[in-house]
């Protein structure tokens, strides 16, 4: 047998990803070797640096239009819009966590490396163009979450959402694996478009002819199987039971970064392969997914309004997000992948400044998250009332935030997609979850204090949340900075 | 030929079915995992039936290997009281509803597979298995070169995939302040042993020294040889777990 | 090929049939007396006191995890090995990218104190 030839790797193609992931791993055994018990703080330090690197290193790739691995991994500018964005989200975790570790007394080192092999998963899922890719991305970032989850070992209701989500997890895994085995029985590949004029790609296969929908009974069960994976991992409404739950009991930087970054990275793979594999389905899927956007909405903003405790409140809240950013998912345009990018922004500093404010609350084995905790903390701490009010305007969608610029963004691209009545029913949605945002406001500046609540700020703490206030003014008052970045992307389909 | 085939399958078939059955109803919760073994191998045999050797190896070493392994462990980690109470029925009385889901998913499931004629395997892996090329281990290396070549980044990011297991493992599970007693070798104890007497004979004099005054408690051995040691006071040689 | 496999099947049924042969040839042959000392479980020897069931501590699920996980490790690098003359160089480096990302962990859970038998 004559040798095989060197695959022609493009290494600017995972660059960025190499980093974060050579980096974690070199990281975890500096922190095992080097760094002793107590300062694991310098392991948080020298994560965030790794972070920052990798975005070095992905800048100068802007622009490109590439993909390597036989069309598995595309880098175009999407791509690596999401790689700063999750690059983002894990260093402002990563820096939000500083402190909280050792105030819980759960402070190990692992905890900076697994968020940066989170974080390298994300990416990963943002540049997939491959079932396989995507499965294996998704299950890097859940069992690094399950991790996480559990990080705060000896509480009880942090091993309950380990568990819970554990369980939940694994189910949907099976759901994808089996989805990609129908797929692939269907049209003989896992691989959403082709790069080279000979590869068989699920674009190519749809691209060849013209089908009746019994004739993809396989593909169509295999995709809704592969979707209701992807909406348990971003808790559309019918499979968001163990969102509450989970986000309330996993430590609260990391609740905030999965809200986010998960969210993120699934919706990102999800419009994928929407859009680059199975868009000539668009009339199949496109009421389901609307359906599904529509529902979540609604259900998960009406959850918000029932709740007493504000980190629960914010986990239903992160529900009905989900369905804003699916609305630039299931439009197949440019404006719904930039709605999508600009509201996952928006979304990521804003929530992740709300749960920073969570962790300021948050006492050693007590945690003052009810809504009467909240009241009169202007008197106490000015800083933490005002940022926390950004926040919840820019959750609620109040213009002078950056919330209101991607709601409007993701509706637009909603209503020029023809899907009017979603759009609608986003604003409708919006209006009542404003009520309990609101609510979080008027408590703060309009009562005096009800409990006696110490909220105890640190220095990483105090930078986290002013970097994602910051963000969230700034790109709410001028949009068009980022605007004119977001316009620049678009996916690598069509080649 | 094929009637020998088929009679095998239906051996097989029978062995699964039974081995899974016989797990569901089992009492004792150590013959279910026994039989879910059992059950297991069949699907090895199968696969072997299949002409998908590398698979059936697989299925043995991981399945039959290290999963079964797990379940064990499992189980010695769960108290036997817990246990105890769960001998009785185990079924309770929505049983008819779990049925009627697990009937329906199962049909959902696999009713698409058997009716959708459009089956599209590509045709040279089943030209390949039909003219008998591969030898020794079927596939085993084709599969090899695809995992350098096609799958490269598959390959390497299950390599991560299973680093971050094994630090997850061991972030839950272990817990560095339960880390106790370890097993000292004997010359270790010797030099521990010398250590306690030299300390034994100190305070001796020191008791003498102070004439009736309360001999100071002894130091807590800081100087135990590994660092595993914590709660080690007073050991009195090995202590063997 | 599939052939191959009936020697193993005539193999396997021999190897069985070694064993359970003697056994059931025995149960017909044997005399049956059962006394209360032959019906011990230790006809010489205590009674076993307690459960033989008891809880094991969570850390020797570390080792099943452990193993489990270089197990696999050994399937994927299995047909590595088989086409290993195939490969070249470059797919030398693969596996040993493949191979140093599991030991880098192996040093990790050695340094963290996880492999001491407790």
């Amino acid at each position: 047998m004559e040798q095989i030839q060197i695959p022609p790797v493009d290494l600017a193609v995972v660059a960025p990803l190499i980093t974060v992931v050579g980096w974690a791993i070199v990281l975890l055994l500096v922190d095992v070797f080097f760094v002793p018990a107590g300062q694991k703080r310098i392991t948080g330090y020298l994560g965030i640096a790794g972070l920052v690197m990798a975005g070095a290193v992905a800048a100068p790739l802007w622009g490109s239009d590439s993909s390597t691995f036989g069309g598995m991994l595309v880098l175009d500018n999407f791509a690596l819009a999401l790689t700063w964005i999750f690059l983002l989200i894990g260093a402002i975790s990563m820096v939000i966590a500083l402190d909280y570790l050792p105030r819980q007394g759960i402070e190990q080192g692992e905890f900076y490396p697994l968020i940066m092999f989170a974080v390298s998963a994300m990416m990963l899922l943002g540049q997939s163009a491959n079932l396989i890719v995507m499965f294996l991305g998704i299950e890097l970032l859940s069992i690094t979450l399950y991790i996480l989850t559990g990080f705060a070992y000896p509480r009880l209701s942090s091993e309950e959402a380990a568990m819970k989500y554990l369980l939940l997890g694994a189910f949907a895994a099976g759901f994808f694996v089996y989805g990609i085995a129908l797929i692939y029985g269907q049209t003989g590949t896992v691989q959403l478009f082709s790069t080279a004029p000979g590869q068989e790609s699920l674009a190519e296969y749809l691209g060849r002819q013209t089908f009746a929908a019994v004739d993809l009974t396989l593909l169509l069960v295999g995709s809704g199987l592969v979707l209701v994976a992807f909406g348990f991992k971003v808790a559309l409404v019918p499979f968001h039971m163990w969102t509450p739950d989970v986000y309330e009991g996993a430590p609260t930087p990391v609740t905030a970064f999965m809200s986010v970054g998960t969210k993120g990275a699934a919706l990102a793979a999800l419009l994928r392969l929407l859009d680059m594999a199975l868009p000539s389905l668009q009339p199949i899927w496109l009421p389901v997914l609307a359906t599904l956007a529509a529902v979540t909405m609604l259900l998960g903003n009406l959850g918000a309004i029932a709740q007493s405790n504000v980190k629960r409140m914010l986990a239903y809240s992160s529900i009905g997000h989900a369905g804003y950013l699916l609305l630039g998912v299931m439009t197949v345009s440019e404006r719904g992948v930039q709605g999508f990018l600009f509201y996952l922004l928006a979304y990521s500093l804003t929530n992740l400044g709300a749960f920073a404010v969570l962790i300021a609350l948050e006492q050693r084995g007590e945690a003052a998250w009810s809504l009467d905790d909240f009241a009169g903390l202007w008197q106490r701490q000015p800083f933490l009332a005002l940022a926390m009010a950004v926040f919840m305007l820019s959750l609620a969608g109040v213009p002078p935030t950056a919330g209101f610029v991607g709601k409007f963004y993701v509706f637009m691209a909603a209503w020029e997609g023809g899907l009017g009545w979603l759009a609608l029913v986003g604003m409708l949605t919006s209006a009542i979850a404003a009520f309990f945002y609101l609510r979080v406001i008027a408590r703060m500046f309009m009562q005096e204090p009800v409990r006696d609540v110490q909220p105890q700020l640190f220095r990483g703490l105090t930078l986290g949340i002013s970097i994602a206030a910051a963000g969230t003014l700034i790109f709410g008052i001028l949009p068009t900075l980022l605007i004119n970045v977001v316009q620049q992307t678009a996916l690598a389909v069509g080649r | 030929m094929t009637i020998v085939i088929q009679i095998i399958f239906a051996l097989i078939a029978m062995l699964i079915l039974g081995s899974a059955l016989m797990m569901v109803l089992a009492k004792n919760v150590i013959h279910s995992a026994l039989w879910l073994i059992a059950s297991f191998f069949g699907v090895g045999a199968l696969y072997l039936l299949l002409q998908a050797e590398f698979l059936a190896v697989v299925q043995v070493l991981v399945y039959v290997g290290a999963i079964s392994i797990l379940i064990l462990f499992a189980i010695m980690l769960t108290r036997a009281a817990d246990l105890a109470g769960e001998t009785g029925r185990q079924w309770n009385n929505r049983w008819w509803l779990s049925l009627a889901v697990a009937g329906l998913l199962f049909g959902a499931l696999i009713v698409p597979t058997v009716i959708g004629e459009t089956w599209n395997v590509a045709p040279t892996e089943v030209a390949g298995a039909a003219a008998g090329q591969a030898t020794g281990i079927a596939g085993a290396a084709e599969l090899g070169r695809g995992f350098v070549y096609e799958y490269l980044l598959q390959f390497q990011v299950i390599g991560v995939l299973l680093l971050v297991a094994l630090i997850g493992a061991i972030v839950i599970a272990y817990d560095e302040t339960a880390r106790r007693r370890r097993v000292l070798t004997l010359a270790e104890e010797l030099e521990l042993k010398k250590r306690q007497e030299a300390r034994e004979a100190k305070e001796a004099k020191q008791s003498r020294k102070g004439k009736g005054e309360k001999p100071l408690p002894a130091p807590v051995p800081t100087d135990t040889l590994s660092k595993g040691n914590e709660g080690n006071e007073g050991n009195e040689g090995l202590v063997v777990r | 090929m599939l052939t191959n496999y009936a020697f193993i099947g005539i193999l396997f049924v021999v190897a069985l049939s070694f064993p359970l042969l003697p056994l059931i040839m025995a149960f017909f042959l044997r005399p049956k007396r059962p006394t209360t000392i032959k019906q011990s479980t230790y006809e010489c020897g205590l009674e076993a006191i307690g459960d033989v069931h008891v809880q094991f501590k969570v850390q020797y699920y570390l080792y099943a995890i452990a193993f489990v996980i270089f197990d696999v490790e050994v399937i994927f690098l299995y047909p590595w090995a088989v086409a290993f003359d195939q490969v070249g160089l470059f797919g030398f480096t693969a596996a040993a990218v493949f191979i140093l990302m599991l030991f880098l962990g192996l040093l990790y859970e050695w340094k963290k104190g996880a492999l001491e038998w407790i």
